[in-house]
């Protein structure tokens, strides 16, 4: 039986236990596994220079004079084959253990990244696009994924293996292993070539080219209906071609000034080349009688690996420094600063909401309030009306605090906004804004959103009074029916659900933009409703859309860039024939005529 | 995999590609043959006869060569088809992205797209780049060093040569396993991304209801969900990789083990078998590598089939002898429209003469901004026709289509660019005389002098910087700019307030003048001057008439202007 309570799917879980920190907090815990994953690999790896390390010594064994002691080979063999069984028990629990730990540390930044987004001040989010911080707690934090779970690997075969066999291939015979170590050199020497600063502004060519592309592929996708509608798609095609044809060129006279020096640095480090040189290498020695056959074989097994370390520096780096950025990204993110939370909470006294001097700007140069001076009586409506941009939807977000004031303080019940807790301040206010987010949850949980142990009879009569609930009983599944995936709901129905959200959190201070109180004529009348329902008492604002909401409100407000510029009752307003009473005479005219 | 890179590519594209894999085979190939000379190097050299090695050696040197040569080239070509690869895509995306109907552009479609085309194409296409010398290295040179092996002892070359069939099986089996989990992942992976951005859209109510992150279950389930489905491809992809190191290592084994024993037995020389135990370390690596390009193979092949489903779906088809219409009356001649398996209009039939206002009423999902779009062909009808001018659309080249029709939607898209980019958007060709009069007509000027850069302000991503009533004066003025014989409105006025919905009045007002409108509205005084208005519930008409007389009627649009006359009790 499913649990049907109001706010189930979104029960709480168990807070973390981490404190607010660096990502190496967050990494501290897991520093036993990693050290485990290293020494595993580590065993490995060089484990796994047992069966060649057999080879030599069969060759040993068989190259000299005499008959061989087959017990002796036989040991060999033995050893050979357990270095094999060693390397491969223990590079898969190493890996094993890099992929269960990377799972738990993804796991661990996204909910610490969550967390924090959950604190930072909600006018941060109206500057960045949500896809950008999605991106950063999806794919940065999966960019993490190489540094635990392959990175230790590759170092140690990049780095481990190659030492342990440089040391063992000296004590056999110096001059062949300097001899081996000759493809490594030459690869070494062609690095400086690509760094040049013809190959690096080449790169950097490249790299634009392939952001101009990236661009106006995007341009081109997002704007096409406008565009088609428009009968521009030729042109931001065309844009888009260009880029590509453009990115062609760069892209291959980048290929053709580095491919020769790729080439050279390729086939220094490629197996047959390396094996020549041993073998030309051991040839010579050999002949000088310096060399035992014998002792050539060490070179032609381990020889390969040395050159490891500079195919790794070649392009083995390309994850971790992707990496790299992402961590950076996820950093960013984390080092905004969280909405300050007051170390003690202070009690408001009644919920008269007062704003004194309140000025606000998005940025330095660009002040959106300047200067408001406003009080908000308990059991009014004060109607908020004015042009475009003249800082309406800036002025009501302050109030469930989507920003702080720059300057001047906005108190309710006597206590500044600021010293109020988070949860003391949204118990006390709410508001419905014009982009209504309804949740991909049921009908019910997305009304008791704020009322998470709201009984069934509670939401219903909630979603009668914000005309509703005939719509929800159409649904598939009516009050238990998932949103965005049973059902889609259309802008005034969206708007309803979220009236019957304020209605159920039953707060004494409510916001209310009627924006899309036109949707439909329900909508219109459930704003209207919820307003009538819930004038006795509350403090209630409202950016006014409807003329009627405007006749009925006890105080409005006009402003007009930034301060506001007559107040009053409707009536006193009109008699004073100011710039309200002529917009009310043009609109009125307008719905006469 | 290829087969499908192919496809994606077409044909005149797929040539350079199929060059390049040849001269990389050739390349492995070569290589793996010059290992043959080190066999008879290594026997005169453990023979104690250093003169009879050298001319093996030289002639091993001349394989490095030839194979260094040979790499070279490969290279190159592998170089160029990279950049064939990518434009061939990018052109074919392109091409095929402007002829697909709007009607397909849904926003999450949009979104899905553009990441697609920026991020996920270059990502496929670098990893095949990257993955595809290295894959036929891997594959191709084990195979031809196991024939060299054949060819000095057959004992020891079968055994090695039992490798490949249970190697190919392995691969073949784990891409099988692992594809299922993948896909689960990936699923995972979108529910944890749209949780997500629903966690950080919606803030503001989670907050208003305490939610922050700890206390929001979904969000975390999602997170949680994510690790789980991670885990679970590892563990089966585990198998796969274990299995390929086991057969491998197992195969290496038995070929230390069998040429021990034939050496003991001197049915080989010591020589021989050294040359071959140091030619079978040698296949061992690519070997192992098997594994690891196949897991990155196939996360590009997820953003491979996600292009392919977008390449093959049907574009809208273009008339191969366009007809010009004369006239802008509209029809809808017994349309039917489905969407999903949804029947949205069902036979509807409207007529709107040239130069006339028709004004669509209606409950929500009645079906009423369909039947704007199908009038623009965003889509196509299932069954009757839409005419302009007596032209059935789907007979008019769509170019021409559009050139007559403005369309001023509720949502506004614009681009991030400047106020006079986007309002020009309408007619790149019009003067500055003409942008300007456009602009004052919607009464974008008034928004344009209290911006900081005027004309020149940027509007941000989709016009985030600009508010919801200056957005609609822009996208006015753009549709005031074009001069389109044919208007289309659709919810215009419905998110403002009074004092911004007053000036878009005004420009509507202008753009209607003279021209033949067809306008959504849910705000009955909007439309109450409409020379006719169509009440749509259902996808059918049920009403049709002027304001007055449906008002007489009595019926659905009556009741619905007593609803929204009604003062609340």
């Amino acid at each position: 039986m499913a649990d049907t309570r109001p706010g189930a799917a979104l029960a709480e879980v168990a807070p973390p236990v981490e404190r607010p920190g660096d990502l190496a907090g967050l990494l501290r815990p897991h520093a036993g596994s990693f050290a485990a994953l290293v020494v595993l690999q580590v065993i490995g790896a060089v484990a796994g220079l047992a069966p060649l390390l057999a080879v030599v010594e069969l060759g040993r064994v068989l190259l000299a004079p005499g008959p061989a002691d087959p017990g002796r080979v036989w040991l060999v063999v033995l050893a050979g084959v357990a270095g094999l069984l060693v390397q491969l028990l223990f590079t898969a629990a190493s890996s094993a253990i890099g992929h269960l730990l990377d799972g738990r540390v993804q796991l661990a930044f996204r909910r610490r990244l969550a967390a924090h987004l959950g604190r930072v001040p909600i006018g941060w989010f109206s500057r960045r696009r949500t896809g950008e911080l999605a991106k950063v707690v999806g794919e940065d934090v999966s960019a993490v994924h190489p540094f635990i779970a392959h990175t230790p690997a590759e170092l140690v075969s990049a780095f481990v293996v190659p030492l342990v066999s440089l040391v063992y291939l000296f004590t056999v015979d110096w001059r062949l292993t300097l001899i081996t170590l000759i493809p490594v050199l030459v690869a070494v020497a062609t690095v400086p070539l690509m760094m040049t600063a013809a190959r690096q502004r080449e790169q950097r060519e490249f790299d634009a080219a392939m952001g101009r592309i990236a661009g106006s592929v995007v341009e081109f996708v997002q704007g096409i209906a406008v565009v088609k509608a428009f009968g521009g798609a030729d042109r931001t095609h065309r844009r888009f071609v260009t880029a590509t044809d453009e990115f062609a060129g760069t892209f291959l006279r980048w290929a053709r000034g580095l491919a020769p020096i790729a080439a050279a640095m390729q086939t220094a480090l490629s197996p047959p080349f390396v094996l020549l040189v041993v073998l030309a290498g051991g040839t010579a020695l050999i002949a000088g009688g310096g060399l035992a056959p014998a002792d050539l074989l060490p070179f032609l097994l381990l020889g390969l690996g040395l050159t490891a370390p500079v195919a790794a520096l070649g392009h083995g780096f390309d994850a971790m420094r992707a990496a790299w950025r992402a961590v950076g990204r996820i950093r960013d993110v984390l080092a905004v600063e969280p909405l300050p939370e007051p170390a003690r909470p202070a009690e408001p006294r009644g919920h008269r909401v007062e704003l004194r001097g309140v000025r606000f700007g998005y940025d330095a140069e660009r002040e959106v309030l300047r200067g408001i001076d406003l009080t908000l009586e308990p059991g009014t409506v004060t109607a908020i009306v004015g042009p475009s941009g003249s800082g309406k939807s800036t002025l009501v977000q302050l109030l469930p605090r989507f920003f702080d004031p720059t300057h001047g303080s906005i108190t309710l019940g006597g206590v500044d906004l600021r010293e109020l807790g988070g949860d003391r301040l949204y118990r006390t206010v709410s508001f419905v804004f014009q982009d209504i987010r309804l949740l991909r949850a049921s009908v019910t949980d997305n009304i008791a959103l704020a009322v998470p142990g709201a009984h069934p009879d509670q939401v219903e009569r909630a979603a009668r009074l914000a005309g509703v609930h005939d719509r929800v009983l159409r649904l598939p599944r009516g009050y238990d029916t998932v949103l965005d995936e049973e059902a889609r709901l259309s802008r005034g129905e969206a708007q309803r659900i979220a009236i019957a959200r304020a209605l159920l959190a039953d707060t004494p201070v409510l916001v209310l933009d009627e924006a899309t109180a036109f949707a439909d004529p329900q909508t219109e009348q459930a704003v209207r409703h919820a307003l009538a329902t819930l004038r006795a008492g509350r403090t209630i604002v409202v950016i006014a859309h409807r003329m009627e909401t405007i006749a009925d409100a006890d105080t409005v407000v006009m402003l007009d860039d930034g301060s506001v510029i007559e107040r009053g009752t409707p009536a006193e307003l009109l008699r004073r024939n100011g710039r309200f009473a002529a917009f009310w005479r043009s609109q009125r005219g307008d719905e006469a005529r | 995999m290829i087969r499908m890179l192919l496809r994606v590519l077409g044909h005149q594209y797929a040539g350079p590609v199929r060059r390049t894999v040849a001269l990389m085979m050739a390349t492995a190939i070569v290589e793996g043959l010059s290992y043959a000379l080190l066999v008879p190097v290594l026997r005169a050299l453990f023979g104690g006869d250093v003169a009879g090695a050298r001319p093996w050696l030289a002639a091993f040197a001349a394989g490095v060569a030839i194979y260094a040569a040979l790499r070279y080239v490969s290279d190159l070509s592998g170089f160029r088809a990279g950049t064939t690869l990518l434009r061939g895509t990018y052109r074919r995306l392109g091409d095929h992205l402007a002829r697909l109907p709007i009607g397909w552009y849904a926003p999450a479609r949009v979104g899905e797209v553009s990441l697609l085309a920026g991020r996920g194409v270059q990502q496929a296409m670098s990893v095949i780049a990257h993955l595809l010398s290295p894959y036929v290295s891997a594959a191709v040179t084990p195979l031809a060093i196991v024939a060299v092996m054949l060819a000095f002892d057959w004992r020891m070359g079968l055994a090695a040569l039992l490798a490949a069939p249970l190697v190919a099986a392995i691969q073949l089996w784990t891409g099988r396993a692992t594809a299922a989990a993948d896909a689960e992942r990936h699923r995972r992976d979108q529910d944890a991304t749209a949780r997500v951005i629903e966690y950080l859209q919606a803030q503001p109510v989670l907050r208003a209801g305490g939610r922050t992150a700890e206390r929001f279950g979904l969000l975390d389930d999602a997170l949680d969900e994510l690790r789980r489905s991670s885990r679970r491809t590892m563990v089966s992809a585990l198998p796969g990789i274990l299995g390929l190191s086991l057969t491998v290592q197992a195969v290496l084994t038995a070929l230390l083990v069998l040429g021990t024993y034939l050496a003991l037995g001197g049915a080989i020389g010591p020589a021989e078998l050294l040359a071959i135990l140091v030619l079978a370390a040698r296949c061992a690596d690519p070997l192992l590598s098997l594994g690891e390009i196949g897991g990155q193979a196939r996360g590009a092949r997820a953003e491979l089939a996600k292009l392919d489903t977008v390449l093959r779906t049907p574009p809208l088809p273009e008339p191969p002898d366009p007809v010009r219409p004369e006239r802008h009356d509209l029809e809808l001649d017994a349309v039917s429209f489905r969407h999903g398996d949804r029947l949205v209009l069902d036979g509807l039939s409207l007529a709107v003469p040239e130069g006339r206002r028709l004004a669509v009423v209606g409950p929500s999902g009645a079906g009423k901004s369909t039947l704007l779009q199908l009038l623009a062909r965003f889509h196509d009808v299932d069954a009757g026709a839409v005419r302009i001018g007596g032209v059935d659309v789907r007979d008019v080249d769509t170019q021409d289509l559009m050139s007559r029709f403005a369309i001023v939607f509720q949502d506004v898209y614009l681009f991030d660019g400047t106020i006079e980019d986007n309002v020009r958007l309408g007619r790149p060709g019009a003067t500055e005389s003409e942008v300007r009069a456009a602009a004052s007509a919607a009464r974008l000027d008034e928004v344009i002098a209290r911006l900081p850069d005027g004309w020149a302000t940027p509007v941000g991503e989709g016009g985030a910087l600009l508010s919801g009533g200056e957005r609609q004066r822009v996208s006015i003025a753009r549709a005031l700019l074009k001069d389109a014989p044919v208007v289309l409105l659709d919810e215009v006025t419905s998110a403002l307030d009074p004092v911004n919905e007053a000036a878009v009045h005004a420009g509507i007002e202008r753009l209607m003048a003279g021209r033949t409108v067809v306008m959504v509205a849910h705000r009955l005084s909007t439309i109450r001057h409409a020379d006719r208005i169509a009440f749509l519930d259902g996808g059918r008409i049920v009403e049709a008439g002027t304001h007055d007389e449906l008002l007489r009627l009595g019926g659905r649009y009556a009741a619905y202007w007593e609803i929204s006359m009604t003062p609340a009790d």
